[in-house]
């Protein structure tokens, strides 16, 4: 054996790593968190006949439904030109944060042999979670693209601003993840409670509806431009459909965004060390 | 430096002829890769008590209560460079809690384990997915241990060599038998080798042909000057393959020192097979 010191000293392995160095390792690792979650999407349709296609019919089948039920059947198709458009971008923009807020919550207890096993910043799991829904997501944009072109929206220069769109909407989701996963290991029964959550959600903002054209309450709009779902789906629709994008609105859905990014970070890593205890 | 395990050593005296010299003669740091010094870890479980209707018609107010179990009562050792440490005891002793306090998957409730860089546990079976082919979870355990995909890539094919795949290399993994499905654990496993390595009952796996290979990994592990705590119930494991023993017992070192009479004594201790 060698003597002396030729290697760094003993130190204190027991200390938490201050959040440069967790956000360091977590940026080291950053491949874990696409690669796994691509694979993962990948495994999901491959025993089936279709494949990877379902990634594409799934939304497309979902857009149909609601289309049957909402635009046709009950008809509330008030104050909007392009119905099935309008429809298009408002579920797959509802549906990717709440799978991803849903699918966060149990994040880490389905990986719990994992956390158990290996030494790793736990943030790489619902990270993982948003970024494979994000993923899965694309497909669900594209028929959505290809729906709007079908029924005569014409591209312009507001298309390339939903990319802007998607950014704060990934840091929102982002956001709430990290909430819903922290929640989630704590309490259990939040993925019990989630689901209710979420299609209270699905009702107050806007999926199916035009709210500028049932709610002409000024108060009860400004209430909805309190939610961010609303916000999301309403700026996406002024990207895609030429909708209008109330001031209100669109602070909303930016102040949501920076503020549910840091505090879901800030409310996840407090925990960090407690998770599968 | 080993204050709190010398303190426990009478007790160890009285139980089982350890080896004191063993235990006395502290190494000096630079021959030291961790340190663990008076560790103590508890674990709080939900008390599970019978809440039927008649529970909670006769107890006025109900309460969920916390159970505390201490996994590890002041636990205190030294690795050392290129050594391999066994770890025995009867199950329930605290084996596992001290590999998971030791890689930091557990905080501690006092004590303190030092090192050079983070002990880590053998194993990545965790994060691997059954329905995926062996080639994709080669890929998926060496980013879990935080390799990057270029350096994983790079090491595709003597990892593939390693675990003995063949042509299973592009099957789902849950097609393995189970000796190829441990081979290809292993070998990912240990792709990436830290300077310390913990194995949990590691070794019971695979034909024997794979247990050669997999001794002689850990000898070229301990080779590059790393060390092995490995925690065991195969008592020839640790006279054959360890320098040096610990027998844990209620989250106390009961004895510790020359791997062969701390395995007699333990072995006396639990009675006649």
């Amino acid at each position: 054996m060698t003597d002396g010191d030729d290697g760094p000293p003993l130190v204190d392995l027991t200390v938490p790593p201050s959040i440069s160095d967790y956000l360091r390792d977590v940026w080291r690792r950053r491949e874990f968190a696409v690669v796994v979650p691509a694979q993962d999407l990948r495994a999901l349709n491959m025993d089936t006949a279709l494949g990877q296609l379902w990634h594409l019919v799934n939304p497309a089948l979902m857009v149909g439904v609601y289309f049957l039920i909402f635009g046709v059947i009950l008809d509330a198709r008030a104050g909007v030109d392009n119905y099935l458009g309008f429809l298009v971008v408002g579920v797959v923009v509802f549906h990717l944060t709440q799978r991803i807020v849903q699918d966060a919550a149990v994040s880490l207890s389905r990986n719990e042999g994992l956390i158990r096993s290996i030494q790793f910043p736990r943030i790489l799991l619902p990270l993982s979670t948003v970024n494979g829904q994000t993923l899965g997501f694309l497909p669900a944009l594209a028929v959505a693209a290809v729906t709007l072109l079908a029924t005569g929206e014409v591209p312009g220069w507001r298309w390339p601003v939903m990319a802007a769109v998607l950014v704060g909407q990934y840091m929102f989701n982002l956001g709430a993840a990290l909430i819903t996963a922290r929640l989630g290991a704590v309490v259990r029964d939040v993925n019990q409670i989630l689901p209710h959550v979420f299609r209270l959600l699905f009702y107050i903002s806007g999926v199916l509806f035009s709210v500028e054209a049932f709610v002409t309450d000024e108060t009860w709009r400004a209430l909805f431009a309190l939610n961010p779902i609303y916000d999301v789906i309403t700026c996406a629709r002024w990207c895609l459909l030429g909708d209008s994008a109330p001031a209100p609105v669109v602070v909303g859905f930016v102040v949501w965004s920076l503020v549910l990014a840091v505090c879901g970070f800030v409310v996840f890593s407090r925990a960090e060390r407690s998770f599968g205890r | 430096m080993t204050r709190s395990s010398m303190a426990q050593f009478p007790a160890a005296a009285a139980d089982g002829p350890a080896s004191e010299a063993a235990q006395l003669s502290a190494p000096p740091e630079s021959e030291v890769t961790v340190s663990v010094e008076d560790v103590h870890v508890c674990y709080r479980v939900y008390d599970d008590p019978e809440t039927g209707l008649k529970q909670i018609v006769a107890g006025g107010r109900r309460r969920r209560r916390f159970r505390t179990i201490r996994a590890l009562r002041g636990v205190g050792f030294d690795l050392r460079r290129g050594e391999t440490l066994g770890v025995i005891g009867p199950n329930g002793s605290g084996k596992s809690t001290l590999l998971a306090a030791m890689s930091g998957l557990l905080p501690l409730e006092s004590g303190r384990i030092r090192g050079r860089s983070r002990p880590a546990l053998l194993g990545v079976s965790a994060a691997l997915r059954p329905s995926l082919s062996g080639r994709r979870n080669i890929v998926i355990g060496g980013l879990a241990l935080g390799m990057t995909r270029e350096e994983v890539r790079g090491r595709l094919d003597e990892i593939a060599d390693f675990a003995g795949l063949g042509d299973f290399l592009d099957l789902p993994m849950r097609t393995y038998s189970s000796g190829m499905r441990a081979r290809l654990l292993f070998a990912i496993a240990t792709v990436r080798i830290p300077e310390v390595l913990l194995i949990d009952e590691a070794l019971a796996v695979g034909d024997q042909q794979f247990r050669n290979r997999s001794r002689r990994r850990i000898d070229e592990i301990r080779a590059s000057a790393g060390s092995v705590v490995l925690v065991t119930h195969d008592l020839n494991e640790v006279t054959d393959g360890c320098d040096r023993a610990i027998w844990l017992d209620a989250g106390v070192i009961r004895a510790q020192g020359d791997p062969a009479e701390v395995a007699a004594a333990y072995e006396s201790s639990v009675g006649p097979a």
